[in-house]
């Protein structure tokens, strides 16, 4: 094979899978108010909750401590400089901003895609080996509805709820090293965050998190539909679902950070 | 469910005409015909690799054949919409080679889901009528399980229940004595025909069983390298002259692949010593 055969294969192989993806995502898109608690189908909004029992409440504990430490971690470093200026205090709007715009969404998917990616596509990975998914078809129901969508629908909410926690968690880090370095009582603090922070940057945020939380399930979802043969290949597709669900994460983050720079809306104040 | 007049035993429910697919260049069916007629268990015979899991992908119209038709009760499948053959797949059950039941729900839950999610019973019929299946299938006492909990036999029976459950014209089974002891194949066997017996349903039956399968059958079909080559009553085909039936009913091994001899090995030996 020459160069160019292998460069145009696996670009072609890219780009079926943004095709697959895109049309994947379309076919849920319509579905998603089949899963909705009134309006939807029976028993969906059922299999929906635990859904986000399952991606959202158990995944707060790991995401809380990752948020803690990585505020911890942003307020040293940025203390040990802003110390040089004499602007310790700033420390608070490095947090905030930080947090609101970028760390809060970040930290909070890239435990969600950890967590959940591999096991959305291990779950469905082992229904298509098991032919549970051409069950429900040949049963007449719809493996979108009756499996994906609910999924969806859980992330959609769950991951936006927990990159606020996550948030709070981080800010909590910002005080808690504020007030062991320069006693700060958490009235001024909280004084400083509340001037630090913009409605703004919390609704970029919650975009953000909308957007990785549609990668998360999106990928699972596709990579576990694509398992073909025995049970290894669904430890491929897990490890395939975390790889790219990550790597496409960091890509958006980059795009949509681009985004609202561009459109000169992340320049402060 | 069936029109009047159109019910006669004997006309062909499924009818295969010419379906062929290949996958990467290699030829998987070729040119198959197959009639499935009304009140009879057909079973459809064939070794690993020889098609028969392609062929009934393709009649559950979760495939689609490169050439020819599969018509079920009228309506070609390969041609037809997706609201047709959602309503032609609501006359068939099928039982998956490994149950396929949910894990996530109980034996109950999963024979009452086709129950709940297609028909509009009020919930105390439901209840009987899974009940029912459960019965008929002798797993009255193990609704409460779970898959998981379950033998490979129980999975299987549950498996049929749930193909039973919306009082299918067809039933389909993928090796239903795959993995199971003699005892517990049996039972399945007696299963089959009971339920032939008692509901008129036709079978389908994908097997590499043969025991059973001449157990059971009415006709045998057998699938070799993606051809048909023998559709016959099932006394007619156990006097078969093809040699590949021969040699599939009498279980003898493909001719002997080359293996190295115990004078080539001493020579290797002795030519690595020196």
């Amino acid at each position: 094979m020459t160069l160019l055969e292998q460069v145009g294969r696996a670009a072609i192989v890219q780009v079926e899978d943004a095709g697959a993806l895109a049309m994947q995502f379309w076919s849920v898109f319509w579905k998603l108010p089949r899963v909705l608690p009134v309006v939807g189908a029976r028993r969906r909004w059922r299999s929906a909750v635990e859904q986000m029992l399952a991606i959202g409440a158990s995944a707060l504990p790991m995401a809380g401590a990752m948020a803690l430490c990585t505020g911890f971690i942003l307020a040293l470093q940025s203390a040990s400089e802003l110390r040089r200026f004499g602007a310790v205090e700033l420390v608070v709007e490095v947090v905030v901003i930080g947090f609101t715009r970028e760390l809060g969404p970040l930290v909070t998917a890239l435990t969600v895609s950890g967590r959940s990616a591999s096991a959305i596509s291990a779950e469905i990975g082992t229904m298509v080996v098991t032919e549970e998914i051409d069950a429900l078809r040949v049963m007449g129901l719809d493996p979108v509805e009756f499996t994906l969508a609910p999924k969806y629908l859980a992330a959609l909410i769950t991951v936006p709820c927990l990159t606020v926690l996550s948030t709070l968690f981080g800010m909590f880090a910002g005080y808690l090293f504020l007030a062991f370095s320069m006693d700060m009582s958490l009235r001024i603090y909280f004084q400083a965050v509340a001037e630090a922070i913009l409605l703004r940057d919390v609704f970029f945020g919650l975009v953000k998190s909308l957007v990785f939380a549609t990668i998360i399930v999106h990928v699972g979802c596709l990579e576990g539909l694509r398992v073909r043969g025995g049970p290894e290949a669904v430890g491929h597709s897990t490890t395939a679902a975390v790889v790219k669900s990550t790597f496409l994460i960091i890509l958006a983050d980059l795009g949509t950070t681009a985004i609202f720079y561009l459109l000169g809306w992340s320049s402060t104040r | 469910m069936t029109t009047p007049g159109a019910a006669k035993a004997g006309d062909p429910v499924i009818s295969i005409r010419g379906v062929s697919m290949s996958y990467g260049g290699r030829r998987v069916l070729d040119r198959v015909d197959l009639d499935v007629c009304r009140g009879e268990i057909l079973v459809l015979l064939g070794g690993s690799g020889s098609g028969k899991t392609t062929l009934l992908k393709h009649v559950l119209g979760l495939a689609k054949p490169e050439a020819g038709s599969i018509t079920m009760n009228g309506v070609d499948i390969t041609r037809c919409s997706q609201s047709e053959l959602s309503a032609v797949r609501r006359r068939i059950g099928v039982a998956f080679q490994g149950g396929a039941l949910f894990n996530s729900m109980s034996v109950e839950e999963n024979v009452a889901l086709p129950l709940r999610e297609l028909t509009r019973l009020a919930d105390s019929t439901i209840k009987l009528v899974v009940w029912l299946n459960l019965i008929a299938v002798g797993l009255s006492d193990a609704g409460s399980l779970y898959p998981p909990e379950l033998s490979g036999g129980m999975r299987k029976r549950a498996a049929v229940a749930r193909a039973m459950a919306l009082d299918p014209e067809i039933l389909i089974l993928d090796e239903p004595s795959a993995g199971l002891d003699p005892i517990v194949s049996a039972g399945l066997d007696e299963l089959i025909l009971f339920l032939k017996r008692s509901f008129g349903v036709t079978v389908l039956v994908v097997t590499h069983e043969l025991k059973s399968a001449f157990h059971i059958a009415d006709r045998v079909a057998m699938l070799y390298q993606g051809r048909l080559i023998a559709v016959d009553k099932k006394e007619q085909f156990a006097g078969h002259a093809h040699p590949r039936i021969r040699q599939f009913l009498d279980g003898q091994p493909d001719a002997r692949p080359r293996v190295a001899t115990d004078e080539f090995i001493a020579s290797y030996l002795r030519g690595s010593k020196t």
